[in-house]
């Protein structure tokens, strides 16, 4: 459930359950003062002091969910959660328009870090599950000391298709290549 | 005749749409309403070159088309026509409420460098300048290295560029500071009177010093590197400008906080726009402190959450960074929850007017809340590996600027019979503002659900599931364009008023 949240779609989803509430609200109140009532509203000063509260409370607490919750998807924790010992290094170099991968076959339950530079202008690093879902991104600046770096444990087989996501110039879109996953 | 009055009267089909009359508000009208009518003029070609790029997808008419229109619709809708709309506006508002001048150097020169500027980006992008509108530095020089493009569309590119940037941070904000404190004041010009105490004029001020205080940077090492590409400077000179790392971040400060100004701007003129429509004639927020309040914690909390543009570069970006950027993006927030408070009780409090120029104004407003929810979501680090370069950020980028743009031409529509003498077509404009917003909820849904599907911006290969989204794209935008043409005849079919 958790896993979902923090995906693509379940961006969407938390999005829509912040926007739906907001809509019904703010379309009532336009519509009630708009078009039923337009006279003053005798409602007490206390009200609005106390809806003001109420609603930035709101607001701090389910902000403070959805960043907490997602603690677990950042890459240092990802990173502390995995026995670094058994993780496969992958060197990648982008330049325009390929990718040069020191390996490109992998089994169900390796676990790689994909260690990336641009050698020329800003590239980046996606790779698709072979579902489809956009499992991360990286953002690869040329001329940085330190790669871009990023652990990944493959839970299915099959091919994966890896992306440039960071506009790259005339040939951007034929930027890409493929990772195979096989059965352990 | 003045010189934008004339520009105004000559200009085909759009000249209609501002038809300003030789009088002694000339001052505080005549050039917001010729840049406001320019900027049309650049909506209506980038709104045709929005629905071409769902064209050239769904007919496979090739990438060229795509880099190209793409380049071209973005820098045009961001530049010449939001940023433009908003100087207009935002003139025309100081002019009016300080009685100050709305005219003279400044203004021309932010005028002819904002247009000019363009326009020679325009023709660097149809000699083959493809870059975005974000330049992705350094790939306009490596494009050159590799052939993509050639260095006279490059150093074309880069001079309109630095045009715009020009316009946009020295010659617009040093005239808003000088009417906000300096200029004399003419009573004549005066048609509201507001101090500098009020929300709207604070929101104005503060936007101008965000636009100057972040430029500055960027044309400090813009300046260099162009001088270098007429051959003035040796390379050695530049290349600490020209280092990546050091341009995008320097880009990022700039571009993150011009959106963030733009919004503090929009926001503060809602703030001073919202309670002149009310039913009780109290012409009052229902608090000037919370929406001060808001203001100044959207500014704060946005000059540093730009990190969040960089987050996927971890390691390279410190972790402390983007936790940085990740909080301060939600403190952003707050600062939307205080003003959405504000709106809804001052309409609670006071009821409202139901005018076609309230309501094009609320519907900018949902959007902008609706689009500040995606935002605050993708500055979470972790949805944001997931979410960065998709169609998600994309929609993002457009969808705030739509609803910025769609909160001034609702201003336009109030302050319109103030600059024109004039009545807009309420028939024609609200049948506009239904389309407009439901148009624009389409595209906006259909950009989201793209994004969380992984598909890529700025990619010139739609394919599968990509082309559906595609087609949705091409639906919804045609309904916008006819919106905006709506928008146009409102204008033109507007009625003398009768006094
Ligand atoms: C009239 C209908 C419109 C259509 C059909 C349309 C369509 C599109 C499409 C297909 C993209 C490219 C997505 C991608 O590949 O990343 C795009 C990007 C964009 N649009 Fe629009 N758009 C329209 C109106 C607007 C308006 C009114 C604005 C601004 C006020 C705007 C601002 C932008 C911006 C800033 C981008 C980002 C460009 C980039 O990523 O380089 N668009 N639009
Ligand atoms: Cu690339």
């Amino acid at each position: 459930m958790v896993d979902f949240i923090y995906t693509g779609w379940g961006a969407l989803v938390v999005t829509l359950l912040m926007q739906i509430p907001f809509l019904i609200i703010f379309f009532s109140i336009v519509n009630k003062k708009a078009f039923v009532d337009n006279t003053p509203a005798e409602t007490p000063a206390e009200k609005y002091t106390s809806t003001r509260y109420l609603w930035i409370a709101i607001v701090l607490i389910a902000f403070f969910v959805v960043n907490f919750a997602s603690v677990k998807y950042m890459p240092t924790v990802v990173e502390a959660n995995t026995k670094m010992a058994n993780v496969k290094d992958v060197d990648i170099s982008a330049t325009s328009w390929k990718f040069d991968m020191s390996e490109r076959n992998f089994q169900v339950g390796d676990t790689v870090r994909f260690i990336a530079k641009s050698e020329d202008t800003m590239h980046s690093f996606a790779l698709y599950h072979p579902d489809g879902e956009l499992l991360f991104t990286m953002m690869l600046m040329p001329g940085l000391e330190t790669a871009s770096a990023l652990v990944h444990t493959f839970d299915k087989p099959g091919i994966y298709m890896v992306r440039c996501l960071e506009y790259c110039g005339v040939n951007h879109h034929g930027m890409r290549s493929v990772i195979t996953v096989a059965e352990k | 005749m003045s010189v934008a009055n004339t520009l105004i009267q000559r200009a085909p089909f759009f000249g209609r749409m501002f038809q300003i009359q030789e009088n002694e508000l000339n001052p505080v009208n005549s050039w917001p309403a010729l840049m406001a009518m320019t900027s049309f003029v650049w909506l209506s070609i980038a709104a045709i070159l929005g629905l071409s790029m769902p064209a050239i997808q769904l007919f496979d008419l090739g990438s060229h088309w795509y880099y190209q229109n793409i380049t071209l619709h973005g820098a045009a809708m961001a530049f010449p026509f939001a940023f433009q709309l908003m100087v207009a506006m935002s003139l025309h508002r100081a002019g009016a409420c300080l009685g100050k001048r709305a005219d003279g150097i400044l203004v021309a020169l932010t005028y002819i460098l904002m247009n000019v500027g363009a326009l020679l980006l325009t023709v660097a992008v149809l000699m083959g300048f493809h870059v975005t509108y974000t330049v992705m530095f350094p790939l306009p020089v490596v494009g050159v290295m590799t052939g993509q493009w050639s260095m006279s569309a490059l150093v074309l590119g880069f001079t309109g560029i630095a045009f715009v940037l020009i316009s946009m941070i020295l010659t617009y904000p040093i005239k808003i500071l000088r009417m906000s404190f300096f200029e004399k004041k003419q009573e004549e010009l005066q048609l509201a009177e507001r101090s500098m105490k009020d929300p709207g004029m604070i929101g104005m001020v503060m936007g101008v010093l965000v636009l100057l205080v972040t430029g500055i940077p960027l044309l400090s090492i813009a300046s260099p590197i162009l001088l270098y590409l007429y051959g003035i400077i040796p390379a050695e000179w530049i290349a600490w400008a020209a280092t990546p790392v050091v341009f995008e971040f320097i880009f990022y400060i700039f571009a993150h906080n011009l959106m963030e100004a733009m919004a503090i701007m929009i926001i503060g003129a809602v703030y001073a726009t919202l309670p002149l429509c009310t039913a009780d004639g109290s012409r009052r927020l229902y608090s000037d402190k919370i929406a001060n309040l808001a203001l100044w914690i959207l500014l704060v909390t946005s000059l540093t959450s730009f990190f969040h543009h960089f987050f996927t570069m971890y390691p390279a970006l410190p972790s402390t960074f983007a936790y940085h950027g990740n909080i301060m993006s939600y403190g952003t927030a707050i600062g939307g929850a205080l003003t959405i408070f504000t709106i809804l009780a001052t309409i609670w409090k006071h009821g409202l007017v139901a005018t076609p120029a309230v309501f094009l104004i609320l519907g900018g407003f949902v959007m902008y809340i609706l689009d500040g929810v995606t935002a605050i979501v993708i500055s979470n680090v972790a949805w944001n590996f997931k979410l960065h370069g998709t169609v998600w950020a994309g929609g993002h980028a457009m969808s705030v600027l739509i609803a910025i743009s769609m909160l001034w031409m609702g201003m336009l529509y109030y302050h319109y019979p103030l600059m024109t003498n004039r009545t807009i077509d309420d028939s024609t404009a609200r049948k506009c503002i239904k389309y407009f917003f439901l148009s624009f909820v389409g595209l906006f849904y259909t950009f989201l659900a793209a994004g969380a599907s992984g598909m890529p911006r700025r990619n010139a290969n739609w394919e599968g599931d990509w082309l559906i989204y595609g087609a949705l794209l091409g639906v919804f935008g045609t309904i916008l364009i006819y919106s905006f043409y709506l928008y146009f005849a409102s204008l033109r079919n507007s009625k003398a008023l009768e006094f």
